[in-house]
Order: C-alpha cells, then sequence, then structure tokens
C-alpha cells in the first residue's frame, strides 16, 4: 500500500523536529511488546524502516511472528495513524539478496545500515541518547493497513 | 507483584498510553489513550470510547496479555514498558501490571525493573531523569 504524502513526509528523516513512534510487536501466543522508535524513514513510500539499536524483545517477537503496528507517540497533532503490516528486520551480515516483501537486505543496508551517516543521534536529549551507538540492521514494516487512532473512530481504515 | 513508582503513576495518568493488544494468535492491534488512572500499586484504568472497546474486545476476551507505552512525550522522557493483564468493564479497560521494563534507548533497553528491589527502582529513576511527571 503506497502511502499518502502526508504521512510519509511525517516520518521521513528530517531534523530537527522528529517524531518518535512506538513499534508493536507480538509473540506468536500474542504478548505484546511495544518499543519507542526515535529514528524512522521511509522507502518507495510503503516501508517504514527503523534503525535496530538494542531492540531484543521486538527482534525476538519478529523472529517467530512478522507482523507489527507503528503508531506516532510524539508529536502527536494531526498524526492519528496506526499503520500495520508484515514486519522484518534485516540484519547486517545477510546476503545481499535476501528479499523481505519485496525489498532487498543490500539495497536496505547499503542507504539505512549506518543510519547516524543520515540522522545525528545528537539529535536526542542528553539523558534520552544512547552512550553507545551500535547498530545491529533495520528493522522494515511494509504498510499494508491503515487505521485512525482517533477516539471517534478508532480501528476505522483510512486508506 | 509489579509496583508502579511515582514517577511512571504520574506520567501515564498524565499523557496516557499506546496500548498493545493481539489475539491469541499474535494479530496485533495498537491503541491509543490520552490518560488514565492509576489505582493501589498496579492497576491502570484507561477510559475507552466505544470505538476503542470495539476495537479491542474480541482481542481482550481471547488473549488478555497487553503492553503500554507511555503516550506523548512519555514515549522517550518516561522510558517505561509495562506488561499485564487486561479486561473491559464497560468502557474501562483495567489493566493489572506485572512486568515493567525499560525502554530508554541503548543498553539498558529491556531491562526488567520490577524484579529490583523497590527502592532500588527509585534509585535507578533519580539517577537517570530529574522530573517525577510530566511538564505541567
Amino acid at each position: 500500500m503506497k502511502l499518502p504524502k502526508e504521512i510519509v513526509d511525517a516520518l521521513r528523516i528530517k531534523q530537527p523536529d522528529d517524531v518518535i513512534v512506538y513499534l508493536t510487536t507480538c509473540s506468536v501466543d500474542g504478548k505484546c511488546n511495544i518499543s519507542p522508535q526515535p529514528f524512522t524513514d521511509v522507502y518507495a513510500d510503503e516501508f517504514i524502516l527503523m534503525p535496530d539499536l538494542f531492540a531484543v524483545k521486538t527482534k525476538i517477537n519478529l523472529n517467530e511472528n512478522r507482523v507489527g503496528v507503528v503508531t506516532i507517540a510524539h508529536p502527536v497533532e494531526g498524526k492519528a495513524w496506526a499503520l500495520r503490516g508484515p514486519c522484518g528486520h534485516i540484519e547486517w551480515g545477510l546476503p545481499d539478496n535476501y528479499d523481505f516483501q519485496g525489498v532487498k537486505a543490500g539495497d536496505i543496508l547499503k542507504k539505512w545500515g549506518e543510519w547516524s551517516e543520515k540522522e545525528s543521534f545528537s539529535a536526542l536529549p542528553p539523558d534520552v541518547r544512547p552512550h553507545v551507538i551500535a547498530q545491529r540492521g533495520v528493522i522494515v514494516l511494509k504498510a499494508a493497513d491503515c487505521l485512525s487512532v482517533n477516539l471517534d473512530d478508532s480501528g476505522k481504515k483510512i486508506i | 507483584m509489579a509496583k508502579l513508582t511515582p514517577r511512571m503513576k504520574n506520567w501515564l495518568e498524565g499523557l496516557g498510553a499506546h496500548i498493545g493488544t493481539a489475539t491469541k494468535k499474535g494479530f496485533p492491534t495498537t491503541i491509543v489513550v490520552d490518560s488514565a488512572k492509576v489505582e493501589g500499586d498496579n492497576i491502570v484504568k484507561f477510559q475507552l470510547s466505544e470505538a476503542q472497546v470495539a476495537q479491542v474486545k474480541q482481542n481482550i476476551s481471547e488473549n488478555p496479555q497487553v503492553a503500554l507505552g507511555p503516550g506523548g512525550l512519555g514515549s522517550i522522557r518516561a522510558a517505561y514498558q509495562f506488561k499485564g493483564v487486561a479486561r473491559i468493564e464497560s468502557t474501562t479497560l483495567v489493566v493489572e501490571v506485572r512486568e515493567i521494563y525499560c525502554t530508554k534507548p541503548g543498553p539498558e533497553a529491556a531491562l526488567r525493573l520490577d524484579t529490583l528491589p523497590y527502592e532500588n527502582i527509585i534509585k535507578f529513576e533519580s539517577t537517570r531523569w530529574r522530573d517525577t511527571g510530566p511538564p505541567k
């Protein structure tokens, strides 16, 4: 599903006014994990990308259940969306031709594998910023559903 | 049993949470609620809209496990994740928190807090954050 421009613009790398999102994943038996992601970008207007910095439980879940939901945590004005779809992680060491939902590991890692070259992690406040940056790869969510999270029509398909 | 600190309570009550639910087979749904009420040590109550109840009712009935991330600026400034079991009473989602994790980006991400002695959780917070809740 191609995302509309307003969603792509919200999730694209930009500084200093960037968004923080939550990524919800769950185990195959339904135990959820909700993880804040301070960095996002969009590929091909369809794939939401997040650097894998220390996503321990997220990766455990994605190894057994490849689906996730991205919601916008901050700033929220005009961004009441839940984006759900197939979700996986592309780790350093995977062959370039490894395919996840139509994207190749080589293409993703070449451009986003060293996220700090595209977006300075120092944009985060000192008490929030990781002391050590050790990016293991890139988390990829292919948007399949776009749902409202507004109170009055929560769950309604927007696109 | 998990015991929320005053700082955790303040952030949840002030800015609510993103609430992850799922079917018993692991298909997730996330809703957003902008305030909460914390009762006792570990009960968090969210007032849901009719649309939100309709969205998560089936998930909660077949799989009561939920995960909460503090809303708004709390996503990054109150880097906690709360996991527990939920039930719906009329239009209120009642969550009994059973696990608390740190989600501060970096090597402490996924550190479990509720298994620490309570005074150590307070000390952990005080050495990482100066605020006691969201900005007024």
